[in-house]
């Protein structure tokens, strides 16, 4: 469905959205301080611009802002990504380790996210390539030498 | 690694963005790959290697990791 969203649009638009979602659950919250939610939106939909107009320009921010990262680029956000990963899982336990030495209540929030970043790691894994048998393993389980040898 | 990037695009005469145009990366990547500071993959290598008329391997010289430096 993304791919019908002009590329320099997608990225405000999830920020957009995210945004939305974020100041609804404080009106859904209720109580006095419902009024943070027009802060959020006002402050969300400032950097929704500020992030179309990045999105223009000649720079590394403006080409993932606007999604037209070549190559290098992909490379270097994936990165980024998997070190946000890394770090959410490392916190994930670090906060679930904690919550099971003091017997809190406040565990499972931590377990839930440990989950969710080892599969994100083992779903990576195999949507990756891990453990692909090549040709040549292939051959030498059969104990034939691979045509390249012979 | 070392690479001839720099040196081809200057013989011809050409900017770093018109140089990542016709390969399809930006300008950014250009300057990363003429630096070593980015390592190509194989096929924007031979992209590259193609655009100059020159053997991937003249274009790009592995000489210095295979010396250990």
């Amino acid at each position: 469905m993304i791919t019908f969203i002009p590329p320099r649009l997608r990225v405000p638009l999830l920020y957009g959205i995210a945004t939305l979602l974020f100041a609804a659950a404080w009106v859904v919250r209720g109580g006095k301080t419902w009024w943070f939610a027009i802060l959020v939106i006002v402050t969300g939909f400032v950097r929704v611009a500020v992030l179309y107009r990045g999105g223009g320009t000649d720079t590394d921010a403006g080409a993932l802002a606007g999604s037209r990262a070549d190559e290098r680029l992909k490379v270097v956000s994936t990165r980024s990504w998997a070190l946000s990963g890394r770090t959410a899982m490392i916190a994930s336990f670090l906060g679930v380790t904690a919550a099971i030495a003091v017997r809190a209540e406040w565990w499972w929030p931590f377990a839930v996210m440990l989950v969710l970043t080892g599969f994100g790691y083992l779903f990576g894994l195999s949507n990756n390539g891990f453990d692909s048998e090549d040709q040549d393993g292939a051959y030498a389980e059969r104990n034939e030498p691979s045509p390249s040898r012979r | 690694m070392r690479n001839r990037v720099k040196e081809q695009r200057a013989a011809h005469g050409l900017s770093q963005a018109d140089l990542g145009a016709a390969l399809g990366v930006s300008r950014q990547t250009v300057i990363s790959i003429e630096s070593g500071r980015y390592l190509p993959s194989l096929p924007l290598a031979f992209r590259i290697a193609r655009f100059f008329d020159m053997p991937v391997d003249k274009m790009f010289d592995p000489e210095d990791e295979e010396s250990g430096s």
